[in-house]
């Protein structure tokens, strides 16, 4: 998009002031969204999004300009107006930008551009048709396509040049059942750093069918118990809970405000010596998945709990200069609108030993959780809380009746220092993780886990049939 | 930012949609210059100056619909636009009701939107009403020891409707708003706390009242511990209100009623909540944050009621959703940005003002809870309205605030929630496009230890 001579004049502005630092984030972003609702394809929406953000950091502030207009006067100008944040006055030498390589690379076999709008309308309206077949008390079913194509520059004083291509397909299957006055909806959904290839590994007619069948069983569901109870999460679940509980209290901005509960304890015990909690950007396909973090630091994996015991947190520049160290590539940020901050990619807690079966089996009584939905924390104190789309009854080592409308309340370090038994395999889900308002893909993963106690809150201690009385819509 | 340049390019979109055979197609475009600063022990952390600019087209051919949006105003760019939302409008169903507004409004509401304050104010002003925050923040109170982020942020924005039915509207406003994201603490324990303001006029920005939220609302939980299970009065405060609100606005969306997603569907003219509880959209509300002349398709903004007394009398239209029952647009066809289409949403989305001074509220409850804070309400099922959220809040014991509470669950039903309403507040409060006053509940279940 600019060649580096530009970029190197752009960064030598906005260090004309003065500043520690400074760094220019190109964006081009082509999407493609499809969706399907009532039967029919009601949207095939295209976008570009074209900006470029530029960045000076002085001591610990950071002033950003940005603008959607990539002439190089344009971008000079947005320059200068970061540069007036620094007023040392100590102009830096001139600045030389390198070539950055990978580490590790990955072929996107079919990029999205390359195949026809007709194909992927195809897979939307075939997951429409299976979701519609499970059962006639399906009443509506949302289907949603999305793909895109990032092409980013990324360059900054420190001679760091680096040009990438992210590109990543996901697929959202929501259903509706209805009967006899009960609503309930299901939901399922893929995504990765992938292109059309997706569809090899996965079936969109499989996901529309997986949400229909979650939404229909969920009408025969009783209302969750309340109270406290151990909570058994299959690995399928996914990684709502790790994500939550201790992902968001171990970036480093966080920690550094003292914002997280996990502040001033490394190499201290925060969990149970059967967990240890990884955020890995290098995992083929993930949703998560990439090259390069948005300051052109190289993705790669980070071990942030080692059984049991804190040993790191998740930084971008601005915090790794603060604790004098490198940064662990986790400085994203949702477009050119932004300045990077810490964020998760791909996380989760490593497998154990376990046979999964045989930690329901070993459970008299508690709640089988086998697909999390959203969830949120509070960093500060540690609260967090994440809804059950899946959930199950387990009486003397059995599987139960489903139950619906659960939702696990928990405090992060208390429920990881309560976690008893952990499986031998492993579960992924993909989200969007919000963060001072801006989304980053992620994905979060866990083996099968039992936690001693969590408050479940569910309806079921109510007076039902009273409930059921006034209950006219 | 001249308005004329908008117009040209209006027109260009429309002439070339035309010239391809295309008889209906809409621009939307906007523009707009935004400033925010963030302040922590009375440092600049961050300072961020932005110029956007984005339009979007959408295409009514053959009963199909394509849409596409960019950054690009350039000639090249416009064409390629246009092409590629005809080639989208083709892999869409048929549909006779992709309509554009029937016809161009006679007028729009007259509204004060734009206060030449916000752009012509310093920014150095700027920074020293986020530091003036922080500053009467920590005063407030000493155990106020953490700065998460005090903040300033305006706008300053253009926006354009142009279609090929005539329809040709332009507005310029501007806001601005101000935060605390504080933490308290004590013996040990953290509790945050925040306040926030949005106003249309710069002068109207309250430092005082922000910081003394914030503070006071991190303060009262500090020592704050989980309660045994039980069914309870619970006392909801604005805030929370204003969420459970924007649950129930899915419900009262016609595009919901007409998917089959809406609970209240067939429910017209029916009490459906508490006789207590009016609910209104208001987008041509004076001094309303979203208020606006017209909305994303060019249709005026207006006053509707959508719960009168408890008794269903409304929903909300869009133009499309309007057509397939012959209706008007209620003229809540609603953009996020230039990057979205115009869907059906809310704009001043209040409960109005009951009676009661909150401390009335309070002193008739024997044992109740005052909940102040909810987690995790994007996971409340908006088609049932069940709800099951982490909460905390204050215990309520023979009328008085006593004990903060967190590490609790509360769950139930929205409808059952509005329905069990007994006491409004006259406390009306808006949080940018939702408001509403204390709200009293006759029963909820808390799950605790």
């Amino acid at each position: 998009m600019l060649s580096k001579n530009e970029l190197e004049k752009i960064l030598e502005a906005a260090l004309a002031e003065g500043g520690d630092f400074a760094d220019i984030f190109l964006e081009k972003k082509i999407t493609t969204a499809i969706g399907c609702e009532d039967n029919k394809i009601e949207r095939v929406n295209t976008g570009i999004d074209i900006g470029a953000g530029v960045r000076v950091i002085n001591g610990s502030a950071t002033s950003y300009a940005y603008t959607n207009d990539l002439s190089l006067h344009s971008l000079l100008q947005i320059a200068n107006v970061a540069s007036r944040a620094a007023k040392s006055g100590l102009r830096t030498r001139p600045i030389k930008v390198h070539k950055k390589l990978p580490h590790f690379d990955f072929d996107v076999e079919l990029p999205p551009d390359k195949v026809p709008v007709s194909d992927k309308v195809g897979q939307v309206e075939q997951a429409n048709k299976a979701a519609r077949g499970v059962d006639e008390k399906i009443k509506q079913v949302t289907v949603g396509y999305g793909d895109t194509i990032q092409d980013v520059v990324i360059a900054n004083s420190l001679g760091v040049f680096v040009e990438d291509r992210r590109i990543r397909t996901r697929f959202v299957v929501n259903s509706v059942a209805s009967d006899a006055g009960q609503v309930q909806t299901g939901y399922e959904a893929f995504g990765g750093t992938e292109g059309y290839e997706i569809f090899k590994t996965h079936s969109s007619e499989e996901i529309g069918e997986t949400a229909s069948r979650r939404a229909i069983s969920l009408l025969q569901a009783d209302p969750a118990p309340a109270g406290k109870m151990p909570v058994v999460m299959a690995a399928e679940a996914g990684g709502t809970m790790v994500h939550e509980a201790c992902g968001h209290g171990l970036e480093a901005d966080l920690v550094q405000k003292k914002l997280s509960v996990y502040s001033g304890k490394l190499e201290q015990n925060v969990a149970s010596p059967l967990v240890t909690v990884v955020d890995d950007a290098t995992i083929k396909g993930k949703y998560g998945t990439m090259r390069f973090d948005d300051e052109g630091n190289h993705g790669r994996k980070k071990v942030l709990i080692d059984g049991g015991v804190l040993k790191d947190y998740m930084y971008d520049y601005l915090t790794s200069e603060k604790d004098h160290r490198e940064s662990t590539g986790n400085g994203r940020r949702e477009s050119f609108r932004e300045k990077p901050i810490p964020r998760m990619t791909n996380t989760y807690i490593a497998p154990g030993k376990e046979d999964p079966e045989k930690i329901i089996k070993e459970t008299k009584k508690g709640l089988l959780v086998r697909k999390m939905g959203g969830g949120q924390v509070n960093t500060t104190n540690g609260d967090f809380v994440f809804d059950v789309a899946e959930g199950y009854l387990i009486e003397e080592g059995e599987i139960k009746k489903m139950v619906r409308g659960a939702t696990l309340t928990g405090n992060g370090p208390e429920a990881l220092v309560q976690v008893d038994r952990v499986g031998r395999d492993l579960g992924f889900a993909i989200g969007t993780c919000g963060k001072d308002g801006q989304g980053a893909p992620v994905s979060d993963a866990q083996p099968t886990i039992r936690i001693k106690e969590l408050i479940v809150g569910g309806t079921a201690h109510e007076k039902s049939a009273e409930k059921k009385g006034i209950k006219r819509l | 930012m001249s308005e004329i340049n908008l117009q040209k390019i209006g027109e260009k979109v429309l002439q070339k949609a035309s010239s391809l055979g295309v008889s209906s197609a809409e621009v939307f475009i906007s523009r707009s210059r935004d400033l925010f600063v963030e302040v922590s022990n009375q440092q600049v952390e961050t300072m961020k100056l932005a110029e956007e600019q984005g339009l979007s087209i959408r295409i009514f051919h053959n009963s199909q619909i394509g849409f596409v949006y960019s950054s690009d105003f350039s000639d090249s760019a416009l064409d390629q636009m246009v092409s590629q939302a005809i080639a989208n409008a083709r892999s869409t169903a048929r549909d006779e009701y992709y309509l554009l507004p029937p016809k161009p409004a006679e007028k729009y509401p007259e509204l004060d939107l734009f206060d030449g304050d916000i752009p012509r104010v310093p920014v150095e002003e700027k920074i020293a009403l986020a530091k003036d925050i922080e500053h009467r923040a920590r005063k407030f109170d000493s155990r106020v020891k953490i700065t998460e982020r005090c903040a300033y942020s305006d706008s300053s924005y253009e926006v354009a409707v142009f279609n090929s039915l005539g329809v040709s509207g332009m507005y310029q406003g501007a806001y601005c708003g101000a935060s605390a994201f504080l933490v308290a603490e004590e013996d040990g324990d953290s509790q945050t706390g925040f306040g926030f303001q949005y106003k249309l006029k710069y002068r109207e920005l309250d430092p005082e009242f922000i910081a003394v939220e914030a503070a006071q609302k991190a303060v009262r939980m500090l020592g704050a511990k989980s309660i045994n299970t039980k069914n309870m009065v619970a006392v909801i405060d604005p805030y929370v209100a204003t969420n459970f609100l924007g649950l129930l606005a899915h419900s009262l969306s016609a595009e919901s009623v007409q998917k089959g997603k809406s609970r209240l569907a067939g429910r017209l003219k029916e009490e459906i909540i508490s006789p207590l509880i009016s609910i209104i959209d208001d987008g041509s509300k004076p001094g309303g944050i979203m208020s606006a002349p017209f909305d994303g398709e060019g249709v005026p903004c207006r006053k509707n009621v959508l719960i009168n007394k408890g008794v269903l009398t409304g929903f909300l239209y869009n133009t499309y959703t309007a057509a397939k029952e012959g209706k008007d647009s209620t003229g809540n066809g609603v953009r996020g940005s230039y990057k979205s289409t115009p869907e059906v949403g809310t704009t001043n989305f209040y409960i109005e003002n009951g009676t009661f001074p909150k401390d009335r509220l309070l002193n008739q409850i024997r044992e109740g809870i005052y909940i102040t804070d909810v987690l995790g309400m994007h996971t409340a099922n908006p088609i049932s309205g069940d709800f099951s959220l982490g909460a905390a809040g204050i215990l309520i014991e023979k009328g008085e605030l006593t004990k903060p509470v967190r590490g609790i669950a509360i769950a139930g039903n929205i409808f059952d929630l509005f329905n069990n309403v007994d006491a409004v507040g006259s406390d009306l409060t808006f949080f940018v496009g939702k408001g509403s006053p204390t709200l009293r509940i006759s029963e909820m279940t808390v799950s605790g230890n």
